[in-house]
């Protein structure tokens, strides 16, 4: 039985390096014919991108080693059709009485999205294939963790994101209006269900909405979606996120809701770039978070049961703009017992081409 | 009153949509006058590259101090249909990441 599930598990493993290897080839021959555009040097060549991280968990006293790797493959066909795949390797290793004895674990996979856009123009960018749940601030922008300022989610991230935070159908997002003053900016979309293994996603369809003020560096969203399977649901987000250009802080906030239960939360960091003090320490970024959230009809679906407050505190230090230490404190609050959570690291974003770009 | 909210959307993207077609059909037939406007519009108060990659790439992380040319194209289709930019904005940052 198993060496059956092993010969089917290598068989879609050769399909899919197949297809890979297929793309990346028919990609770079494109690329070798006429793939740079006339105004600039940019060239369009298949590349390997992601992040990889170390994270050294302790939550309620209940050590967690996580090392994780998310490449993501990129191959353009040209300057308007692009196909690129996220897939997530993450380590979680705890020891086997939790307390005490070595350390057991597994590493899990998931392919977090396979899409194919095509950047039709301004308007328009449709996507079919494996996606992201554009859903409030975090799935969608902030998942990869070279980019996330706390490692820890916000408990309300899996509302509007069940079940596995991304969708199997078709896409179109793009811009709806673009002043000097302000753009709109929207996404809409339809998921199917499916059970197939690395691909399971539910019956789902949504959207989301965003205006943003590039004075100011302003934005406010909203987003919707409603559940299509067993029990029908609606959710919704609203957010905002402001990058002030005078000081180098960054504020973001999202209210969520949803039948299972309702939650906010508000996350500032701020980097002493502008700090009078050595240019070692510049590179240092502060970070805070509260969040609430409260249950409603039982809560339940991957949110707490009970009323449950947290804050985080965190202090990032970027030895390079790809390259960086982290560190956090967090505390929850909650019916069921109030807990420390501790995390440490690093993380480390690299971009790689994977075919031999134009020699000038 | 979940359906109503379901119906509320549609016609919020149905209108989204035909706003969108409304302004390609205006993009599409410029007159002379809005040409000349448009270009003495767009050296007064038009963004160039850096500061749409300032402003667009710090909505969510860390900007990158560099990129290789070779991989400046491909870059920045994947955060065109990530951070949904416009054709226009991705043209200037074409521009400034790979002159």
């Amino acid at each position: 039985m198993r060496i059956a599930q092993l010969r089917d598990e290598l068989k879609n493993a050769s399909y899919v390096s197949a297809i890979v290897m297929l793309s990346v080839v028919l990609s770079g021959r494109l690329t070798a014919q006429d793939m740079q555009s006339s105004e600039n040097h940019a060239q369009y060549i298949p590349a390997i991108s992601g992040g990889l991280g170390y994270i050294h968990n302790v939550n309620g006293g209940v050590t967690s080693l996580i090392p994780q790797i998310n490449p993501v493959l990129l191959v353009p066909f040209g300057s308007h059709v692009l196909l690129e795949s996220r897939t997530s390797f993450t380590g979680f290793f705890e020891r086997r009485d939790l307390t005490s004895g070595p350390f057991t674990g597994k590493v899990f996979k998931s392919v977090d999205y396979a899409q194919v856009n095509w950047l039709a123009h301004t308007h328009i960018i449709a996507t079919a294939g494996r996606y992201l749940l554009p859903f409030g601030l975090y799935s969608d922008r902030l998942g990869p963790l070279w980019i996330r300022n706390l490692q820890d989610t916000p408990i309300t991230a899996t509302i509007g994101t069940r079940t596995s935070g991304s969708g199997d159908g078709f896409m179109l997002r793009g811009v709806v209006v673009q002043k000097p003053s302000y753009s709109v900016q929207y996404t809409a979309y339809f998921s199917a269900h499916s059970n197939i293994n690395q691909l399971q996603a539910a019956r789902t369809a949504g959207g989301d909405v965003s205006i943003y003020l590039p004075r100011t560096r302003l934005e406010v969203g909203t987003s919707y979606q409603r559940f299509l399977q067993d029990h029908q649901i609606n959710s919704v987000a609203t957010y905002v996120s402001w990058q002030p250009s005078s000081v180098p802080l960054d504020i973001k906030a999202e209210g969520d809701y949803s039948y299972n239960g309702r939650g906010y939360w508000i996350e500032s960091a701020y980097l002493f770039q502008q700090l009078p003090i050595p240019s070692i320490f510049r590179r240092t970024q502060i970070v805070g978070r509260m969040q609430q959230f409260f249950p409603t009809n039982g809560g339940g679906n991957t949110l707490p049961r009970v009323d449950t407050n947290r804050f985080d505190v965190g202090l990032n230090y970027y030895f390079r703009d790809d390259l960086r230490f982290i560190s956090s404190y967090g505390r929850t609050f909650s019916s069921q017992g109030n807990a420390n959570i501790w995390n440490v690291g690093f993380t480390y974003r690299f971009l790689f081409p994977l075919w031999p770009g134009r020699t000038k | 009153m979940n359906r109503s909210l379901l119906y509320v959307f549609v016609l919020l993207v149905l209108s989204g949509l035909s706003f969108t077609a409304s302004m390609l059909k205006a993009e599409s037939s410029p007159t002379a006058k809005e040409q000349g406007m448009a270009s003495q519009t767009r050296t007064t108060t038009q963004p160039n590259g850096e500061e749409v990659f300032r402003a667009n790439c710090a909505r969510c992380h860390m900007p990158p101090m560099s990129l290789s040319p070779r991989t400046t194209g491909t870059v920045v289709m994947h955060m065109r249909a990530r951070a949904r930019l416009s054709r226009q904005d991705e043209k200037l940052l074409l521009k400034y990441l790979a002159p």
